[in-house]
């Protein structure tokens, strides 16, 4: 008897959604709240994660043309780069800077260059989750 | 529908400007009015009015709170009994419903309700497997859940 995986695939095109929401949510959070880029990129492989149990791989890798390497090697960059920026400025290595603006819609946001390098780590994570999953699953 | 819905929306963002307030309360107001205009231009529409739809939904939410109830009283007084004397049965469900989501939200009515699982989806989507926890009568198991939510999804999908 062959079953199919209507309602695992109904569930996930529905929960995979929420599960970014979410993942979007933690990586804002991380600088007064718990959460951050490390939680936020692990949530977001977790999702991907979802979607490659519920369909397989070759949908995935067609719905989200992403290389993983690469993406590992922006993270990396962006990390390097907010992080020497600061050498720019005549402040030791790592010397964060922020400030407060006016944006529309947010109203008066702080902006710190913390979240670049969280930027950075969120992709790093999440391509070094997906590099590793793929590697492991797939047969060539 | 989802061009009534559509035009629903368009209707109580009209009313806003006419009346140049902005504010949540003007746009409830401009979408009564506009659902007023819809019901009574319905001939003008290929389907039912809209509220039909949502009012259909509500009925499943209602019907499935009722069964949550009912089939936890159920498997409470069977706990409780100090005789075991259940019979579990699987037994085939044909299904009338097509679309994937119909079949999944039957699927979840059925599995939170207590006493019944189910356990498996044929590959034509035409049968369910359900694993039931007490059951004298297939046939009888089959029609209850015919009637009760097969027919309120039904009720959703084409009103």
């Amino acid at each position: 008897m062959k079953s199919s995986d209507v309602i695992l695939q109904t569930a996930t095109k529905v929960v995979f959604f929420l599960i970014f929401l979410f993942a979007i949510h933690i990586f804002f959070a991380g600088h007064y709240t718990p959460g951050g880029g490390f939680v936020g990129g692990l949530l977001t492989a977790s999702a991907i994660v979802l979607l490659l149990l519920a369909f397989d791989l070759k949908t995935v890798s067609r719905a989200l043309p992403f290389n993983y390497t690469i993406m590992i090697a922006i993270g990396l960059l962006l990390a390097l780069g907010t992080a020497s920026a600061s050498i720019l400025f005549d402040v030791p290595f790592f010397t964060h800077a922020y400030d407060y603006f006016d944006l529309p819609l947010f109203g008066e946001t702080s902006l710190h260059s913390a979240m670049l390098f969280d930027l950075g780590v969120y992709l790093v994570v999440v391509g070094a989750t997906m590099n590793i999953i793929l590697t492991i699953g797939s047969d060539d | 529908m989802a061009f009534q819905i559509l035009l629903n929306f368009i209707l109580a963002f009209a009313w806003m400007f006419i009346l140049n307030s902005f504010d949540a309360s003007t746009f409830i107001i401009g979408w009564l009015l506009g659902l007023m205009l819809i019901i009574m231009m319905r001939r003008f529409f290929p389907g039912p009015v809209y509220i039909k739809r949502v009012w259909a939904i509500l009925k499943l939410v209602l019907l499935f709170i009722k069964e949550l109830w009912l089939a936890n009283i159920q498997v409470f007084l069977l706990v409780i009994k100090p005789k075991l004397d259940i019979k579990p049965a699987i037994f085939r469900y044909p299904t009338k419903l097509t679309n994937d989501w119909e079949i999944t939200v039957l699927s979840a009515l059925i599995t939170l309700t207590p006493g019944t699982v189910v356990m498996n989806v044929s590959e034509d989507k035409k049968t369910l497997y359900v694993h039931t926890l007490h059951v004298d009568d297939i046939e009888e198991a089959v029609t209850s859940i015919r009637d009760s939510f097969e027919k309120a999804i039904l009720e959703v999908s084409r009103p």
